[in-house]
């Protein structure tokens, strides 16, 4: 039972980094990624391939994926600068796209559909460690960061570019700047959670990036509550541990099993958007954070 | 992955688990827990109940013969074919439901649930992925179903003989593809053959139009079909209806209902393990019989191989149950490699070293919806 | 001849993505909804012919298909978008809640018609060498007349109507449209029922053709969208034709790259004129 309990905890922790990051840009900087899941990917590759090749140090992995999927950032913030709101939409899911393509091809840093196997066990400097405690400590700082940026001169900067574009840049912000700066902490966050990741689950394929994946962190961020720093957390804990929860009833016949957990998962969804839509922690806070 | 760290997470997963294990010791009539690790949901929902049909015929079986002092009783977790769902769903079978016995299918399921378990000493046994790289993933990691690269080697002097001789491959992208890829380039010049093209598709393409018109340019004497699942029922009816008359073969993947029953299908030609329905042995005669009273139709590959793998689970317990020994994953393996060889559907499984069953293999042709043994 | 060939068939591919697209682009067009469930209209009126073919009932279930479209997309909009509007929800809210709808919905289907690949058995289907090399299936010449006989009375009915004028002046202003005391409700739902029913004739043709599955609809929603975006918000011409040069693209593709990269192509497509041309191809500059 603890095993599973915390198996279910490093996976909630790296969703909860995965839905934080993303609730970074779409709360704060009114930049609606559906792409999130390709530089998941792009950090869980770099960070399988460095504990492969090099040493499986989890400091290392995390550092690798942050670069790689942080520096790729440019592919969505280039977009992000030039169209906004369902154009921006579009253009993230054709990123999506077009990466589930890459990663399934480009099989010397992928794997292809085969994926990376046997990466091994993750250490610390030198010392083998969980990645439950290490996906904690990483959810905690980017947290910790969230809220140290959205209060300072950067997150309000963000803010103004969220809720009026044209002023901000009126004003004398630099509104180019400011976005991709904010892609780039974001995407390498979720990088941070791929290499969490790939370590976590000793293998990768590129059937963990696709676009339901991006879908699903998305979902969390919307449940949870844009724009609130907790929202995320509980909506990947909600998401997660629905289907695991729905796992315990007896009474689903096991071939219908899948199929009705989908349905609660999304009947939830639609229902939660009718009748909450700033989400289950968005009320709690100021107000509504999108516009 | 190296041996001391196994063995050191092993040793805690034990000091944790023990105290819950314990209790349940107490009852002789708990039944044992055959998880399994199948896409109930999703676009590959269709072999989760095929695999679960299987399995479920195989209890009913164990329970009319007594068998076993205890029931047997599935535990479904559903992986959509998805191998993070397959892991989550791993682990729980392990630490909540103390599962005795897995059944998984799917190659990147399988091997992303292997490590795990090899680390909880779980048998996990796979009736329904035939990648090549499924071999030898943990010494708890069996295959009860022939992996490809000895289909398709079987298959090649028969192409030959029917004069089969320019082969065009459609294939998907990944290690089984691949398998097949690699075993046609290299066997079939040496079989006096060629490969006349080669078209790898994506997983989620839905038109093949395009495709067979390259697929004509290449003048194939057959077109062989490397992906599985519905996709496989699209590219049959994309390739038939833009022209391509030439016959249309593949690898036991294609076993399925969906591929089988529609029109387009008549006369595809493919591999699998060897099924004698009628004239087999006495358990698979009963196996046929029973399958098609129970579901009304006749038994496919995959329902055959998942009977075998819990009759395998079965025929190991009663044997521990003999010596008094408890029912777990190192035992389940000790019997295994002392016994080699048991009375399966479809004749006698005969397992390696490294848990990976080979048996004979037949050529198929699908006639009026129905699979027909040919050679 | 390879390229004809290809051309040929991204033409008949093309066709259906236009209409589906134009359904899309309708919708969104005139009430600014991003119809995320679109595709799932397009998955229940294929299964609803499936189940009437399968009855011997080609009439009825291509009425009962467009019915359920129609059903479908007017439920959408009384049930789902309406009230979260109401609340002035971001476009993102409407898109979770949508993308809720087309889980739920594909997994009904999933237990109710079998999960799997399904088709309708149909000799319009088979293609028959027309010229040496050149393969066209009886279908063809029915998606492009169908295509065209739906374009054209769509367009009559948004110039020469007063219904199909009035959901023009939606899209380009709808607080004026308020102003002359037109329900904007009663023109939001009509957008959705001419829309959706857009989906069906194209979602009983791919039946025939490629056949369907109960996750169809994701492809068809992606395609959609794309080309709404390459055509131009608000554009149905250019919907249309963007979903037409984007069958053409996935199909003429093949002649240059490998077949696995088909897919990839139309997306880069979109991708490039986001980035390039973000207004599309007959899209008025906007300055979002």
């Amino acid at each position: 039972m603890i095993a599973y309990a915390a198996n279910l905890a490093t996976i909630v922790a790296i969703f909860a980094i995965l839905a934080a990051t993303l609730n970074f840009i779409v709360g704060y900087a009114g930049i609606f990624s559906v792409a999130h899941a390709v530089f998941f990917g792009l950090g869980a590759y770099a960070g399988a391939q460095v504990a492969l090749l090099l040493m499986p140090d989890a400091l290392l992995a995390c550092i690798a994926g942050a670069i790689v999927a942080g520096g790729l950032s440019l592919c969505l913030a280039l977009p992000a600068l030039r169209v906004r709101g369902e154009y921006f939409v579009a253009a993230s899911l054709g990123l999506q796209m077009m990466a589930t393509t890459l990663f399934s091809e480009a099989k010397a840093f992928t794997g292809g559909i085969g994926g990376l196997v046997g990466i091994p066990r993750p250490t610390l400097f030198g010392i083998e460690v969980g990645v439950l405690p290490l996906a904690l400590v990483a959810l905690a700082l980017i947290l910790f960061l969230t809220a140290r940026l959205q209060r300072g001169a950067f997150g309000r900067t963000l803010q103004s570019v969220r809720d009026a574009e044209s002023a901000a840049e009126a004003l004398g912000k630099n509104v180019a700047a400011a976005k991709t700066l904010a892609m780039a902490f974001a995407c390498a966050g979720a990088g941070i959670a791929g290499a969490l990741f790939a370590l976590h689950l000793s293998f990768v394929n590129v059937e963990s990036f696709t676009m339901d994946q991006s879908v699903l962190v998305m979902a969390m961020v919307i449940i949870g509550g844009t724009g609130t720093l907790w929202g995320p957390v509980v909506g990947a804990i909600i998401l997660l541990s629905l289907p695991s929860g729905l796992a315990f009833l007896p009474f689903i016949p096991p071939t219908e099993v899948g199929a009705v957990q989908q349905i609660i998962y999304g009947l939830a969804m639609t229902l939660l958007m009718i009748f909450r839509p700033a989400g289950l922690v968005g009320d709690l806070s100021k107000g509504r954070a999108t516009s | 992955m190296t041996g001391p760290q196994i063995a050191r997470r092993a040793l805690l997963g034990t000091a944790l688990a023990a105290p819950i294990i314990r209790p349940s010791f107490a009852q002789g009539s708990d039944p044992y827990i055959i998880g399994t690790l199948f896409p109930m949901s999703g676009p590959n929902a269709e072999y989760g109940s095929l695999f679960t049909n299987g399995a479920a015929l195989a209890i009913e079986h164990a329970a009319a013969d007594n068998m076993l002092r205890r029931p047997m009783r599935i535990q479904a977790e559903d992986t959509q074919a998805l191998p993070q769902q397959g892991v989550i769903g791993m682990t729980k079978l392990i630490n909540v439901d103390k599962a005795h016995y897995v059944l998984v299918g799917f190659t990147s399921v399988s091997k992303a649930v292997a490590p795990v378990a090899d680390r909880g000493k779980t048998v996990t046994v796979n009736g329904g992925a035939v990648g090549p790289d499924l071999a030898g993933l943990s010494p708890y990691f069996w295959n009860v179903i022939p992996l490809a690269h000895l289909e398709t080697q079987a298959f090649i002097p028969f192409l030959m003989q029917r004069n089969l001789k320019r082969i065009a491959l459609v294939y998907v992208d990944d290690p089984l593809g691949d398998a097949i890829l690699g075993l046609l380039r290299t066997e079939l010049p040496k079989a006096g053959g060629t490969l006349a093209g080669t078209f790898s598709i994506p997983r989620t393409a839905q038109q093949f139009g395009p495709v067979a018109a390259r697929i004509r340019q290449a003048r194939p004497d057959a077109v062989y079909i490397a992906s599985f699942g519905a996709q496989q029922a699209q590219i049959i009816k994309g390739l038939r209806d833009n022209g391509i008359r030439t016959p249309l073969v593949g690898y036991s993947a294609l076993s399925i209902p969906t591929v089988t029953a529609m029109p387009e299908a008549e006369g595809v030609i493919f591999t699998s393990q060897k099924f004698d329905y009628t004239g087999g042995s006495e358990i698979t005669r009963r196996f046929a019989a029973d399958f098609k009273a129970k579901y009304g139709s006749e038994p496919g590959a995959y329902n055959a191989n998942y009977y075998n793998a819990v009759r395998l689970f079965a025929l190991l317990a009663k044997e521990l149950e003999a010596e008094n020994a408890t029912v777990d994953g190192e035992n389940l393996r000790r019997t295994l490699l002392r016994v080699r060889e048991f009375d399966l559907v479809g004749g006698k499984g005969r397992f390696d070293d490294q848990g990976n069953m080979s048996a004979d293999i037949q050529v198929n042709e699908i006639r009026g919806g129905r699979v027909v043994p040919i050679a | 001849m390879l390229f004809l060939q290809l051309l040929l068939q991204g033409i008949q591919t093309g066709a259906l993505y236009a209409l589906t697209a134009a359904g899309f682009a309708l919708i969104f067009g005139a009430t600014r909804i991003f119809h995320f469930a679109h595709g799932t209209a397009f998955t229940i009126a294929g299964y609803v012919f499936l189940a009437c073919w399968r009855i011997d009932q080609p009439v009825l279930g291509a009425l009962a298909a467009i019915a359920a479209a129609v059903l479908f997309g007017l439920g959408m909009e009384r049930f789902v978008y309406r009230p979260i509007q109401r609340h002035e929800g971001s476009f993102f809210t409407v898109f979770v809640a949508a993308f809720g709808v087309a889980v739920v919905v594909q997994n009904l289907v999933g237990m109710i018609a079998g999960r799997g690949f399904a088709s309708v058995d149909t000799s319009l289907s088979m293609a028959e060498e027309v010229l040496p090399e050149i393969f066209l299936a009886p279908i063809f010449w029915v998606a492009i007349s169908v295509a065209v006989v739906l374009f054209a009375a769509l367009s009559a009915f948004l110039t020469r109507t007063h219904a199909g004028v009035a959901l023009r002046a939606l899209a380009q202003n709808p607080d004026l449209l308020r102003a002359y005391g037109l329900s904007s409700n009663r023109l939001s739902m009509l957008a959705f029922a001419v829309g959706s029913a857009m989906v069906a004739p194209a979602a009983i043709l791919t039946a025939m053709t490629t056949g369907l599955n109960e996750a169809v609809g994701h492809h068809v929603m992606l395609i959609s969208m794309a080309a709404t975006i390459v055509g131009g918000v608000g554009s149905l011409r250019g919907a249309a034709l963007a979903g037409l040069m984007l069958g053409v693209a996935e199909s003429v593709a093949l002649q240059f790259v490998d077949t696995q990269w088909a897919e990839g192509v139309s997306f880069l497509v979109l991708f490039a004129f986001i980035i390039f041309r973000p207004s599309g191809i007959f899209g008025v500059a906007q300055t979002r």
